[in-house]
């Protein structure tokens, strides 16, 4: 079946999954018999059934292919190791930001993404990504007070010594 | 999480103090109890700008008029009515002798409703601080005088009685609850009409949009005072003084509420720090800068200490767990 | 005129020295906090409520107003630049800003949000000055089941973002719908779609995917583009605008005055509401809609001004009867409290010189405003000029800030990247993002008010057509609605 390669077909198909989940989890929220005259799933139930059906109509269009990327959009290819890096400063930030802190995640995403959009100098980047994470860290977070992230595996290092 | 000043530094001098502790020994220890909170930790499970943040700021203010601190953190872990601060709370605020959580009766509620796994029991109860009581409010224009007059419309129709307050469960609706189920009506009948905020309920109610409303006196005071509400009944004890509003329970219904809030200690800490923050807040309940806190903020003192609290904690569980469920909600 | 002594005692305060040095600050700190996402006014209002242990009163509102109205300026700046909405009400700015900053535009598109700024922050605060009683009388009137219709009227608005497919477009709706649902019910206390986690119990901040669609989603796009990589955007022609740029912007400037500032004014309208309307009505309105999606400097003023004229609104119930109606508003009366001042309808008659203070301070506060921001326009356009490898690093850290920032919580990052993701999908297939934010933030609005209305009418529609401000309202949805569809049958040979 090469219509199912088409990847509108599929992005369709995710659509009425979506639809679908969510209808299933609609159907999980309680409703307590209460003096609402309409509770909370009503809302929820229109939504995600419009999910389904809107769905369904965009599988129709990508079937009978209606639906098309543009040229440019197919030509263009996909560039999968620019993505790998980008990915891959994002699964850092998010697991290096708690243990760490803010500014060294930072440089790693920064850098990442430097590398992803085609710049060949991881060193210079990290260097401009430090100064960058530094002036927005000490600039806002700390004059208004908001911590955002000294990383708690250094604040134990810190104690530890202490 | 929002800290005001440097987290890290906190942390650095409160581990210091703590190691420093042991070698004053148990006779040293009970002169030195100003010194062993030098820094207090405080520790709010909602954003800034609410009522629990409030309490942790008049607080910090107060300890430090009065001298028995030097310096206080205030933390913000906000969300679903500290559902969310109480679990780092209890598990990476465990043993600190020097951290404080400040929640109330709200947070019962909402770890209720929210079915958490997390128990406000497995923190160290140290003081109740702070009671508002609530109001029942009509418009100017209501056929409504009297709370009886409302209860007994309630009584004949319901749906015809729309109560606007806050979000479904909170304390307002809590208390619609509590005012029906003794009117001998059922509290799953309310027509409650939840608001995000004091300002669109209080709209809706000079708007005439709504049969009545409940909320915090410090909400609708002002509006009351003004004459652009009618004040029907409070949910204190008893008669409050320069307030010409009757209590609910003088008209009959035996209903009384406080939104009351107070200091928990974490998980795991010493007896020692547990007296020590008794102590704390026992004085600081005394001193005039506390006083004066109160009047500003327009808070009743509600003061119950230690164990006596550890005891109203498990019963005010039990009570508001029964009423949520007669509401639906638990 | 009475208005008028009141109004020169309330410059004598604000022109004071220290006072118009508190408004500087106010204003710098307040841009500030508007440019980082996430990061609004009600927050950092909150962090400086401490201050009111130590400054007056006049003094501490003064600050506080002028971080209100910064905040509206600074979040349309990264709006535009970077495709990253600094507040909710900014949103739609960075539709047709971004795209012009994209065309080397971008220092038009600033200076037409900054003198468009300006101008409704002027008209909104007179409006404010001489209009609040009756319009805060005729604000009252409003009541659910208006709101619901008013929120009907803006879902037709939506009709002017679906882009090139209205099946596409109303599929990105449908999933801001969705979005919008997620939390603790506000009407029963029940948990939608939170999936057992704590941290989506208050919902989806709208920014984090506003943030996650627009600045995240772009950069997984461009980045899976090997040709495109290179581009690094170009400043065209003169910095700032043109005799055209200023004919296009200022009726759009009145236009969107006219509907932000009664709907700032409206207990339940919301700040993002007007600026939908605005950016509908201007398309409709213009002799080159075709140029709307692609960077029509309409698109910019309209929203620009809607917003900052629905700041001034918001005041508007909260000096009038002492209503707070924004969570900006909210924490401000908090700060009145702290003073032993209780803010109410008696407002106005017992603290004269605070509130004629702080209406005079936003007249000085919006000068300010204009005087630093266009000065920066040139400067700010040229962060346009950084090499693409840097620029989309900093939008994605820029981006953390804001997000990790606030709740400290991991599971907002993971949202973040994963809403860039359907971001991402959402470009490569065509869909337009618009709408998803939109009925994020709409849907949850008129969901509430339509339960809020049945509630109290105890289940009977009828509410809506009986009531005749509702009545009005679905009228002009619907005629908005068929008119132009009307059109296009006439036009048909």
């Amino acid at each position: 079946m090469d219509r199912l390669r088409k990847p509108e077909v599929l992005l369709a198909l995710g659509v009425i999954m979506l639809g679908i989940v969510a209808l299933y989890e609609t159907a999980e929220i309680p409703v307590s018999p209460m003096y609402a005259q309409v509770g909370p799933t009503l809302v929820a139930y229109i939504a995600s059934g419009l999910l389904i059906a809107l769905g369904l109509a965009l599988l129709a269009q990508a079937w009978r292919g209606i639906w098309t990327s543009p040229p440019e959009e197919t030509e263009a290819g996909f560039d999968l190791r620019a993505v790998g890096w980008l990915l891959l400063g994002l699964v850092l930030n998010i697991g290096l930001i708690g243990p760490l802190g803010f500014i060294p995640a930072s440089v790693l995403l920064f850098a990442c993404t430097a590398r992803a959009f085609g710049s060949r100098r991881p060193g210079r980047d990290a260097l401009i990504g430090l100064g960058f994470a530094a002036v927005a860290y000490f600039g806002f977070a700390q004059l208004l007070g908001i911590n955002i992230g000294e990383g708690d595996l250094v604040v134990s290092l810190l104690e530890g010594l202490i | 999480m929002i800290n005001r000043r440097s987290f890290l530094q906190s942390t650095v001098t409160a581990a210091a103090a703590t190691a420093l502790l042991p070698a004053f020994g148990n006779d040293a220890l009970a002169q030195s109890k100003a010194a062993a909170i030098d820094n207090l930790l405080l520790f709010v499970p909602a954003n800034p700008g609410g009522g629990w943040d409030q309490t942790a700021r008049s607080m910090e203010q107060a300890l430090k008029t009065a001298g028995l601190i030097k310096g206080a953190q205030v933390t913000n872990v906000g969300g679903a009515g500290g559902a969310v601060g109480l679990p780092q709370f209890v598990n990476q605020w465990k043993g600190r002798g020097n951290a404080l959580m400040v929640a109330g009766m709200v947070m019962v509620g909402a770890l209720i409703t929210n079915k958490s796994p997390v128990k406000i029991t497995q923190t160290v109860p140290i003081a109740r601080l702070t009671g508002e009581f609530e109001v029942i409010v009509v418009p100017p224009d209501s056929p409504h005088k009297t709370l009886k007059d409302l209860a007994a419309a309630f009584k004949a129709d319901p749906t015809k009685v729309s109560w606007a307050g806050g979000s479904a469960g909170g304390t307002d609706h809590i208390l619609a609850g509590m005012i029906a189920k003794a009117a001998g009506g059922e509290a799953k009948k309310v027509a409650y009409v939840a608001y995000s905020g004091g300002g669109p309920a209080q709209a809706a109610l000079l708007g005439n949009q709504v049969t009545c409303g409940v909320s915090g006196w410090g909400e609708f005071s002002e509006q009351i005072k003004a004459g652009k509400l009618r004040a029907l009944a409070i949910s204190a004890d008893k008669r409050q003084p320069g307030i010409d509003v009757p209590t609910i329970k003088e008209q009959g219904l035996d209903v009384e509420l406080y939104n009351w809030r107070g200091v928990f200690a974490p998980p795991g800490i010493k007896d020692t720090d547990k007296a020590v923050l008794i102590d704390l807040m026992t004085r600081m309940r005394g001193s005039p800068a506390w006083t004066e806190q109160l009047k500003t903020r327009e808070w009743t003192d509600v003061f119950l200490a230690g164990d006596a609290y550890g005891k109203y904690l498990t019963e005010e569980n039990t009570r508001i767990e029964a009423i949520l469920k007669d509401l639906g909600l638990a | 005129m009475e208005t008028f002594s009141l109004l020169a005692g309330g410059f004598a305060v604000a022109l004071q020295p220290i006072n118009l040095m508190w408004a500087l600050v106010g204003v710098t700190l307040g841009t500030a906090i508007g440019v980082l996402p996430g990061l609004g006014p009600a927050l950092t209002i909150a962090l400086l409520l401490p201050i009111t242990f130590s400054v007056p009163p006049t003094a501490a509102f003064i600050l506080f107003a002028g971080i209100y109205y910064g905040a509206m300026y600074g979040g349309s700046t990264t709006s535009i630049l970077l495709n990253t909405p600094g507040e909710s009400a900014t949103i739609i700015t960075a539709l047709e800003g971004h795209k012009m900053a994209k065309q080397g535009r971008a220092a038009a598109a600033l200076a037409t949000a900054a003198i468009g700024s300006f101008v409704a922050g002027t008209i909104g605060t007179i409006g404010l000055t001489f209009l609040a009683p009756p319009l805060v009388e005729f604000a009252l009137r409003f009541g659910p089941a208006d709101y619901f219709s008013l929120m009907i009227v803006a879902f037709v608005a939506v009709s002017a973002v679906l882009g090139t497919s209205v099946l596409r477009g109303l599929t990105a709706l449908a999933f801001g719908i969705l979005l919008g649902l997620v939390g603790i019910d506000l009407q029963t206390g029940q948990a939608r779609f939170t999936f057992g986690l704590p941290e989506l119990l208050d919902g989806i901040n709208v920014i984090v995917v506003a943030v996650g669609l627009f600045a995240v989603g772009e950069t997984l796009y461009l980045a899976a583009r090997p040709k495109v990589q290179a581009s690094v955007m170009t400043l065209q022609g003169r910095a700032g605008m043109t005799k055209d740029d200023w004919k296009r912007s200022w009726k759009p400037w009145l236009r969107g005055s006219a509907l932000g500032f009664p709907f700032g004014a409206l207990p339940a309208g919301g700040a993002e509401v007007p600026t939908f309307i605005s950016y509908f009505l201007e398309k409709k309105l213009s002799k080159k809609p075709e140029e709307f999606g692609h960077g029509a400097i309409e698109g910019v003023a309209g929203p620009e001004a809607a917003n900052n004229a629905s700041a001034a609104g918001v005041l508007v119930p909260m000096l009038a009867l002492g209503l707070p109606t924004s969570a900006t508003a909210a924490i401000m009366l908090s700060a009145f409290q702290s003073y032993g001042i209780n803010p109410g309808p008696l407002l106005l008659q017992n603290q004269p010189e605070l509130v004629w203070g702080l209406i005079a301070s936003l007249y000085v506060g919006n000068v300010m405003l204009l005087v630093l921001n266009l000065p920066l326009v040139g400067l700010w356009a040229k962060i346009l000029t950084i090499p693409a490898p840097w620029l989309y690093g900093g939008i994605l850290v820029f981006a953390t800030i804001g997000t990790y920032g606030i709740s400290q919580s991991w599971v907002d990052l993971v949202l973040l990247y994963l809403i860039g993701g359907v971001g991402y999908l959402m470009r490569r297939f065509d869909f337009p993002t618009a709408p998803a934010v939109i009925g994020m933030i709409l849907g949850p609005l008129a969901e509430q008010e339509f339960r809020r209305a049945m509630t109290i009418s105890a289940g009977d529609m009828t509410t809506f057509v009986t009531r005749p401000l509702s009545l009005t309202l679905l009228v002009i949805a619907a005629l908005l609605l068929l008119i132009p569809l009307a059109v296009r049958l006439r036009n048909r040979p």
